[in-house]
């Protein structure tokens, strides 16, 4: 990476403030985003995550300019760009479908941008190649994108956007033309040069696993709302509702009752016939409370010979797979089917099909919840 | 999660906008409201209340749709069996007869008509010097083969388009669900084409009841609704009458056009499918193929006929009556009145041509990717100065622009047609030659504006290209096929139209079809054919300037990869 391209980026603030997004009029009138506010750090990754339909496209696109705000402002660095066309605003943008000009060669699309920006004819050599050049494009600039791979199109795609030295990249959830493999190594490769230049970011997926591997933070949307901004492991081990839960990882909801509160955000919990003390969000005793494990968390033993039955912490076990470095378990309790992964199985401590199991987890590993959000 | 930009119009593409919509009101929409209020004056009034009681006008009315309809159903039948032999037989001189199949679309329109007449008339050289007949060919008969002729090549095409985008993979389905092919024929590939024929059908209709050159020069006794608006403007000089059988005229096409584009819509739905994805089989069953190509080669032999009866009629001095070589027939046009015409023609046509292509590409870009409110009402404008009949959309310039225009006191437009007028009147014969050539244009960048995905769009809107960079820079590359279809249709239509000019030309601005058309009126056929061969071969050779110019300079890299552009 050369230090033409480096000096580039003096990180930029993004602020939204009460963002709304009103489609069409009357009885077809859709709000794909609810007053919305985030602010997004110099230099951070934020990754919009959320079901088809819950407003993260359409956010983006009012970033970049291609939607007006029906409400609200998007201020970039403390001025407000809402009122801006796409053209004035300082901000790269990475497409689905990558977007690439069919007519034009690789080193044609890179160098569209600084062409326009009727940058002297010297300079745009210099920063395309240098471009080229960091994304391993070089011997492919005079190819055509049908020529390249999908891998190789994604990557014309952003070094396109990263020749404008833009303050903000926006990423429309661009590797979800990718098979699984290239997906994985393209966001390692996307995170890299991100952070390499500091260039703010915001990437839209609704692959959890992107998510969490790629962001800073996570905003998690459902229905035009936020439902909650963290880190990955916050939203992952300390989400905010069971919607979110649900929608990262895989979860079992335990049903509890004689919830109390036992000090700062802990409280006191019957589950399973057992009486135990978990880490509790902070609305969790409000009302109806649902005890959240995740599935890595709970152990698994077969059940001593004597007891075959399903009661309190044993139950059925319904189906077994077999993934070699885990093994999952279905099993039926007393309170539906449980789901737990044991990680580096033993050989003769799998338990099979139709026999019984008792099974187990540590209280610190689980999280109270409100239920009444599902 | 796909959404159609909403983004604010910049002030580049709002002038664009407001300047399309502007020329698309002078030209089309005016004319038009002035036809509405000169028909309903007292003689025009009249025609109206005879419309039920006079049996006159009752009789012309049925003329025109009896006509449409032997016209429309003929036509499309022997587009089928054309459209059918390009894509299900595999047979040698293939591509010739598509090319042949195309030629009509290009033939001024009395070629067709005199070399009938020459070849099957009472005195023709094939029914009276061969077979000893003396048919009747003025009027019905010879209306319908002429028109059919004329008009079955946009059957033809469209019917083409839609077998072509059918996917093969259906054959192949209902061939491994055991159905024979004659069987798939009439189960699968009928069904589908069926909005196919009804929409070559509607716009055969529109065509063949619209059409006025061919009444004229062979309908005889048999009156339409287009020669009887001629004849009460230029014969009895009654504009209000004239206004008035134009206006019924307009009533069938416009309820067409409503319906085929309320029917194309639900159609796209099921045609968009993308490429096809098996390979098409041919028909090898040699009988089948037998009976399946005698309309095909029928008709391109006919028209070749046609074609010949035209060149060598040129050069002979009355075909059939006196068959000696001769070029008096191009001495005669090439003098005085006749080069005139030729060249003011082509001038005028080379004018309208890019304004015309221009207009369409505009348009198409301003409905698929920019206007959001109102694009359903600017595409119906942009394509009304088609649907509209020439006849009328002539009589409406005719009476709108032989004065200038004004507001209020204020004159906002000299003097445009007819006599007295500025340029002669030029200005007006090429708004027509623009308002009924750009539809074309406007049809194919749409369909072509479709293909594109419009992130395209919005990643040279992130670049920091401005709406107008954007539509020089990547659209218009990318639709240059379109646009080259747009050209070359823009300029034979101009050069070969005859009904709305008949009506504005002026002495100064002579119009070659009118001249065809007068020469054929006091029968010197070999002055005619001359002129439709020069016609033809300037066609001809602006066609093939235009290719070189838009095709040429190409970028060497590359080719638009379909993939690329086709929506993800």
């Amino acid at each position: 990476m050369d230090t033409n391209m480096k000096s580039v980026s003096t990180s930029s603030k993004l602020e939204l403030k009460n963002l709304s997004k009103v489609f069409g009029q009357g009885k077809e009138r859709v709000t794909a985003v609810d007053s919305i506010d985030l602010d997004i750090n110099p230099g951070e990754f934020i990754t919009f995550l959320g079901p088809s339909g819950c407003g993260k496209t359409t956010t983006l696109r009012m970033i970049a300019g291609f939607e007006t705000p029906s409400q609200g402002s998007i201020l970039l660095d403390g001025q407000d760009v809402s009122s801006l066309s796409p053209d004035r605003r300082p901000m790269g943008m990475v497409f689905q479908s990558y977007a690439l000009f069919p007519h034009m060669s690789v080193y044609q699309n890179v160098a569209y941008g600084p062409k326009i920006k009727k940058l002297p004819a010297e300079q745009v050599k210099q920063d395309v190649s240098a471009v080229l050049d960091s994304m391993s494009l070089s011997t492919m600039a005079n190819r055509s994108p049908n020529q390249l791979s999908g891998g190789q199109q994604q990557r014309v795609a952003l070094a396109r956007a990263m020749v404008m030295q833009p303050k903000v990249l926006l990423f429309d959830e661009p590797l979800s033309n990718l098979d699984a493999k290239l997906r994985a190594q393209m966001r390692l490769e996307i995170r890299e040069v991100q952070q390499r230049l500091g260039i703010t970011s915001i990437f839209v997926t609704h692959d959890q696993d992107e998510a969490m591997s790629i962001s800073d933070r996570i905003v998690v949307m459902r229905n035009a709302k936020i439902e909650q901004v963290g880190i990955p492991s916050e939203v992952y081990l300390r989400p905010a509702s069971i919607f979110v839960a649900d929608f990262i990882g895989i979860s079992n909801f335990l049903t509890v009752d004689g919830a109390s509160s036992a000090g700062s955000n802990k409280a006191s919990v019957n589950v399973l016939g057992r009486h135990m003390e978990v880490p509790a969000h902070k609305d969790a005793l409000a009302s109806e409370s649902i005890l959240l494990v995740r599935p890595e968390s709970i152990r698994v033993k077969r059940a001593e010979s004597g007891n075959q039955s399903i009661s309190g912490t044993q139950g059925q076990v319904m189906q077994v797979v077999f993934y070699g470095q885990h093994v999952e378990y279905r099993i039926q309790s007393q309170v539906g089917i449980v789901i737990a992964v044991v990680s580096d199985p033993i050989f003769s401590e799998i338990v099979p099909v139709g026999e019984f199991a008792e099974f187990s987890f540590d209280p610190n590993r689980s999280w109270l919840l409100p239920a009444d959000k599902k | 999660m796909k959404k159609k930009s909403g983004i604010k119009l910049d002030i580049g593409t709002k002038t664009v906008l407001i300047i399309a919509v502007s020329l698309l009101l002078l030209m089309v929409v005016f004319p038009l409201l002035n036809i509405f209020t000169r028909a309903f004056d007292e003689s025009g009034k009249q025609v109206f209340s005879t419309i039920f009681t006079s049996e006159v006008v009752r009789e012309i009315i049925r003329n025109t749709v009896v006509l449409g309809i032997i016209v429309a159903t003929l036509g499309t039948l022997i587009g089928f069996f054309l459209a059918y032999a390009q894509v299900k037989l595999n047979f040698r001189g293939k591509k010739i007869l598509h090319v042949i199949s195309l030629v009509p679309l290009i033939t001024p329109p009395f070629a067709f008509a005199t070399a009938i007449i020459s070849l099957f008339g009472r005195s023709g050289i094939i029914t009276r010097d061969i077979l000893g007949l003396t048919p009747t060919l003025y009027g019905l008969p010879g209306l319908t083969i002429v028109l059919t002729c004329s008009f079955f090549p946009v059957a033809y095409m469209s019917i083409l388009g839609m077998m072509r985008s059918l996917d093969p993979a259906l054959d192949e389905a209902s061939a491994s669900l055991g159905a024979s092919k004659l069987k798939t024929f009439f189960k699968v590939t009928l069904p589908m084409l069926i909005p196919g024929f009804a929409s070559s059908f509607l716009l055969l209709f529109v065509e063949a009841s619209a059409d006025l050159a061919n009444p004229l020069v062979i309908g005889g006794d048999y009156t339409v609704l287009a020669s009887r608006a001629y004849i009460a403007i230029n014969g009895e000089y009654d504009v209000p009458a004239g206004s008035a059988y134009s206006l019924i005229l307009l009533v069938p096409g416009l309820i067409v056009f409503i319906v085929q584009r309320y029917w194309g819509e639900r159609k796209s739905v099921v045609s968009v499918t993308g490429k096809p994805t098996g390979v098409p089989t041919y028909i090898e069953n040699r009988i089948a193929k037998f009976f399946l190509l005698i309309i095909p080669v029928f008709m391109a032999s006919f028209i070749v006929l046609i074609y010949a009866t035209v060149i060598y009629g040129s050069f002979v001095r009355f075909l059939g009556v006196d068959n000696a070589l001769t070029l008096a027939n191009y001495r005669y046009i090439f003098s005085g009145i006749g080069s005139d015409a030729i060249m003011k023609t082509t001038i005028m046509a080379l004018i309208a041509t890019p304004i015309a292509g221009l207009l369409g590409m505009v348009l198409a870009w301003l409905i698929v990717r920019k206007v959001r409110k109102g694009r359903e009402m600017l595409d119906f404008l942009g394509m009304l100065g088609l649907a509209v009949p020439g006849t009328v959309l002539g009589i409406g310039f005719a009476i709108t622009f032989n004065q200038s225009t004004k507001i209020g006191e204020t004159t906002i437009l000299p003097q445009l047609a007819g006599g007295g007028a500025i340029f002669g009147g030029a200005v007006a014969i090429i708004m027509v030659y623009t308002i009924r050539s750009s539809p074309a244009g406007q049809r194919s960048a749409i369909a072509a504006l479709q293909q594109i995905n419009p992130a395209i769009d919005e990643a040279s809107a992130s670049l920091g290209a401005s709406g107008f960079t954007t539509f020089r820079k990547i659209t218009l590359p990318l639709i240059k096929p379109a646009l080259l279809t747009g050209l070359m249709f823009a300029f034979a239509h101009s050069m070969t139209t005859l009904s709305p000019i008949i009506f504005i030309t002026t002495p100064e601005t002579p119009i070659m079809t009118q001249k065809i058309l007068a020469e054929v009126d006091v029968g010197r056929f070999g002055n005619a054919f001359a002129f439709c061969t020069l016609l033809i071969f300037i066609v001809l050779i602006v066609m093939g300037l235009i290719n070189l110019l838009v095709r040429g300079n190409p970028n060497k890299a590359l080719q638009p990869s379909h993939t690329q552009i086709v929506k993800a």
